[in-house]
């Protein structure tokens, strides 16, 4: 479903993805990880549209993408939510579905709607403004409810459980499963914590300045030498 | 009947019937209230690129002029009716607004002092185009608003009819789009730009349809301004008066509402040319930095709100 070959992304000297190929098959549910600045989230930003690679393609749905806009690109089916959450501001938590549904799909589908607000669990804040009366885990469901709304294809989920408490990352982690069962959507996700990417992903995708250093299935990877040595900085015993 | 169709039945009875009998004698009355009008006009286009485009525009100069020149000139030139030359004075207005259209890509201050270039870059034109505009001394005898069944629209009342109409058609054209689910992306825009624009939403067409739109109704405006005054030269049709008298009028009145940057400019005018003007014949001006520096600080939101919110109270207050 996404192929990415030979993406390279840089920021003046510093090269952030470093000649990167990798390729997500439809409704596969792939963990990125890697230490802080390894480039997770500068290649979600060149896989959305956000930040143009220097060199490389990147093919979707046998759609090449590269120069095509972001917005282009969330209309053919490429979801993404942030880090810290940007809800659509000075709009009711319904308002972000709606815009996020009518200009993401071409149509409004108002049970549709109702059917991803509840299944976020935001039906009773609908009414709230989006910006200013939603706690961080509701701000985090409606992340993921507004690419929902734009019936992707692949969602691309950059640290959506971080700052959740114990119970909430919990709740949320049954919530994607959920996802990726009832809509049927393709899954990469940043995640830091190991337990929650092994409980959620058959596979894993490791970044370590800019370059691709293992890709498998989580048990594998998490003893992978060098894997291990990019976070502790010291080999394995 | 409702609150809120009753004063808009109201509104209509003092503006179409009450203001035409009771000062419809009164000449100059009559002008300034023609004169603020327009200005309200200009302020509601600037306020529709402000609020949904999350554009601040100091070159609204730019299209007034475009429009009253292209406008005098249809008529004059190629005998295009009044009304029909107005229509293809807005057009023209948002034609050259397309010049403009590489200005989106910058935000804030730099989209303003770009838009503010462009207004000079349009006033040079009209200047040194002596073949077509007649250059810096203009043009005269502009034809008048035309006599239609046996009305004359280019009387006092009938200009007054004229403006009041195009207004009002705007600002219905500014509700319609605001309730829509382009208005609804536009407002989130301002904030969220990445966040709108990945699911979907073609951030740059909007506001580029947004400058447009402004651009048009400003043209329009501008067209009638030429065919009321019948006098037209590059330092007034594109004085920087017509960008910065609507900024103070749609900030005074209320931005962000509809019709609070018409009643701004309304308001303002008036007080100005009747009350500060008797004060102080030459540099009346300044008491108008003065009322809207109190403005914004007494009440940042404009005066608009201010009254609605002070009528809200009233009628929510125990008896």
């Amino acid at each position: 479903m996404l192929q990415l070959e030979n993406v390279t992304v840089r920021f003046g000297g510093v090269t952030a993805v470093d000649n990167l190929t990798l390729s997500i098959g439809a409704s596969e549910v792939t963990g990125l990880v890697g230490p802080n600045g390894a480039g997770k989230t500068t290649l979600f930003n060149a896989i959305s549209g956000l930040v143009r690679p220097g060199a490389g393609r990147i093919v979707f749905n046998a759609v090449d993408v590269l120069n095509a806009p972001v917005y282009r690109r969330a209309r053919l089916g490429l979801g993404r939510t942030f880090q810290v959450p940007q809800p659509l501001s000075r709009l009711t938590v319904r308002e972000n579905l709606l815009v996020a549904q009518r200009f993401g799909t071409g149509s409004v589908n108002a049970s549709r709607l109702d059917e991803i607000l509840d299944f976020v669990g935001l039906t009773e804040k609908a009414g709230r403004d989006a910006s200013s009366e939603l706690a961080l885990s509701e701000l985090k469901a409606l992340e993921v409810g507004k690419a929902l709304a734009t019936n992707p294809k692949l969602l691309l989920l950059d640290e959506v459980l971080a700052g959740l408490e114990t119970t909430g990352k919990r709740r949320f982690m049954q919530m994607l499963k959920d996802m990726h069962a009832k809509f049927g959507v393709g899954i990469l996700i940043i995640e830091h914590d190991i337990e929650t990417i092994s409980n959620l992903c058959k596979r894993v995708v490791v970044l370590n300045f800019g370059e691709l250093i293992a890709d498998g299935a989580p048990d594998e990877v998490f003893r992978d030498a060098e894997v291990i040595k990019s976070y502790t900085g010291a080999e394995h015993a | 009947m409702d609150a809120r169709r009753i004063s808009v039945v109201l509104a209509m009875v003092v503006m179409y019937i009450a203001v035409p009998l009771l000062l419809g004698s009164n000449l100059y009355v009559m002008s300034l209230l023609v004169a603020s009008i327009a200005i309200g006009g200009v302020a509601l286009a600037w306020a529709l690129l402000g609020n949904l485009g999350g554009m601040v525009s100091f070159g609204h100069a730019a299209f007034f002029g475009v429009g009253s020149y292209v406008s005098a000139l249809l008529t004059m030139k190629l005998g295009v009716p009044v009304f029909a030359a107005m229509l293809l004075g807005g057009v023209g207005a948002a034609v050259a607004s397309i010049a403009m259209l590489p200005t989106l890509r910058l935000k804030g201050p730099y989209f303003a002092l770009a838009i503010l270039a462009y207004a000079q870059i349009f006033r040079i034109l009209a200047t040194e185009w002596k073949s077509v505009t007649g250059g810096s001394g203009g043009l005269s005898s502009i034809p008048r608003l035309p006599e239609i069944a046996g009305f004359d629209f280019g009387s006092k009342i009938g200009n007054y009819l004229v403006i009041v109409s195009i207004v009002l058609i705007f600002a219905l054209i500014y509700q319609r789009i605001r309730a829509s689910h382009y208005g609804t992306a536009l407002r989130a825009m301002h904030d969220s730009e990445d966040a709108t624009r990945v699911v979907g939403v073609n951030s740059t067409l909007l506001k580029a349809m947004m400058l447009f739109v402004s651009a048009f109704m400003t043209g329009v405006i501008g067209a009638f301004n030429a065919h009321y005054i019948n006098f037209l030269e590059p330092d007034y049709g594109f004085s920087g008066l017509w960008s910065t008298l609507p900024i103070v009028a749609a900030i005074f009145g209320g931005y962000r509402t509809i019709l609070g940057p018409v009643i701004g400019a309304v308001f303002v005018y008036l007080v100005d040319q009747l009350v500060f003007k008797s004060f102080i014949p030459s540099g009346h001006q300044i008491m108008l930095g003065a009322l809207l520096a109190g403005m914004v600080l007494f009440s940042p939101t404009g005066l608009l709100p201010w009254i609605v919110e002070k009528f809200k109270r009233s009628r929510n207050a125990p008896a």
